[in-house]
């Protein structure tokens, strides 16, 4: 079936607002290094003046969560989910966790994970 | 800033028991995320017969451990179609390494997973999952079905079984270790 949330075929689905209208037709994130465990957590800031789906993402994020978790909870595709995210932090409503490293070879972070595994 | 994620790509074939893996160690019950494949896709995906399907999704698996309070470890279950490979390079991207699970009655449906993460260069473990009791096989055998190379760990474990999964993971942990030295 085609998903109608990401073409917007309100019929269907009655989403008045088809998402790519949300995000101006982004259909990438600016920061590309975004990754779907990259963590983000809600700043201090009004939201009212907020879309619902922006909302439900910052309400999501009062402790750190990453992007395919806030994708899962909301049930949005992770591509959706980037690009809103993506534009949150540029308007400083999300601050951003560590980005997304291109190889983990961090003997000491590694030696972090073990010691923790071994004491689950 | 200073809030890490490691993740882990939980692999291998249709049925070996990724997602039981997942949900055996993670904290939190499984999730649910799904990516959108499009135009992309065409020619790569079958779609006679659906000419009008003009998306497909592609599900994914995950769960989560918390390291210490500044490092969460991820652990993600590969899609079930081995041919999403682009979904599995961002998976792939900055982790630590892979778990690829081998079912012993059907080794070929893993030959993908550990090929794809050899070409890549990124620590992998393989793990064979005991899920349906005794396995004929000594590891020999196995080793040499897969046509695996000697550096590669092979372990075995029972995916339904959390300190087996634990186990599984600390493999790669140390295996990752390891080959840094």
């Amino acid at each position: 079936m085609i998903d109608v949330r990401w073409c917007g075929d309100d019929e269907e689905d009655r989403r008045l607002v088809p998402l790519y209208v949300l995000v101006n037709g982004r259909t990438h994130p600016r920061n590309t290094s975004l990754d779907l465990a990259t963590q983000v957590i809600a700043l201090p800031a009004d939201t009212t003046a907020l879309d619902p789906e922006y909302r439900a993402i910052i309400n999501r994020c009062e402790t750190w969560m990453s992007i395919a978790e806030i994708s899962a909870k909301l049930d949005l595709p992770l591509a959706i989910i980037k690009v809103l995210v993506d534009v949150l932090l540029e308007r400083g409503y999300l601050a951003l966790g560590a980005p997304a490293q291109k190889t983990v070879a961090d003997r000491w972070l590694l030696e972090t994970i073990l010691a923790s595994l071994q004491k689950l | 800033m200073s809030q890490k994620s490691v993740k882990v790509v939980v692999a291998g074939g249709f049925g070996t028991g990724k997602t039981t893996l997942v949900g055996s160690v993670s904290e939190i019950p499984p999730l649910t995320t799904e990516e959108v494949l499009t135009q992309a896709s065409v020619g790569v995906d079958d779609v006679t017969g659906i000419e009008d399907k003009t998306s497909t999704t592609v599900a994914l698996d995950f769960g989560r451990i918390t390291i210490n309070a500044d490092t969460v470890m991820y652990l993600f279950g590969t899609p079930g179609q081995d041919r999403f490979w682009y979904m599995w390079d961002e998976l792939s991207v900055g982790a630590v390494g892979a778990i690829v699970l081998i079912d012993t009655r059907r080794l070929s449906t893993s030959f993908a997973a550990i090929d794809y993460f050899e070409r890549r260069g990124m620590p992998f473990v393989t793990a064979v999952n005991l899920f349906y009791g005794e396995c004929p096989y000594d590891e020999d055998e196995i080793r040499e079905a897969l046509k695996l190379d000697s550096a590669v760990p092979l372990l075995w474990c029972d995916a339904r079984d959390r300190s087996s999964s634990k186990r599984a993971l600390i493999g790669l942990v140390q295996h990752a270790l390891a080959r840094l030295s």
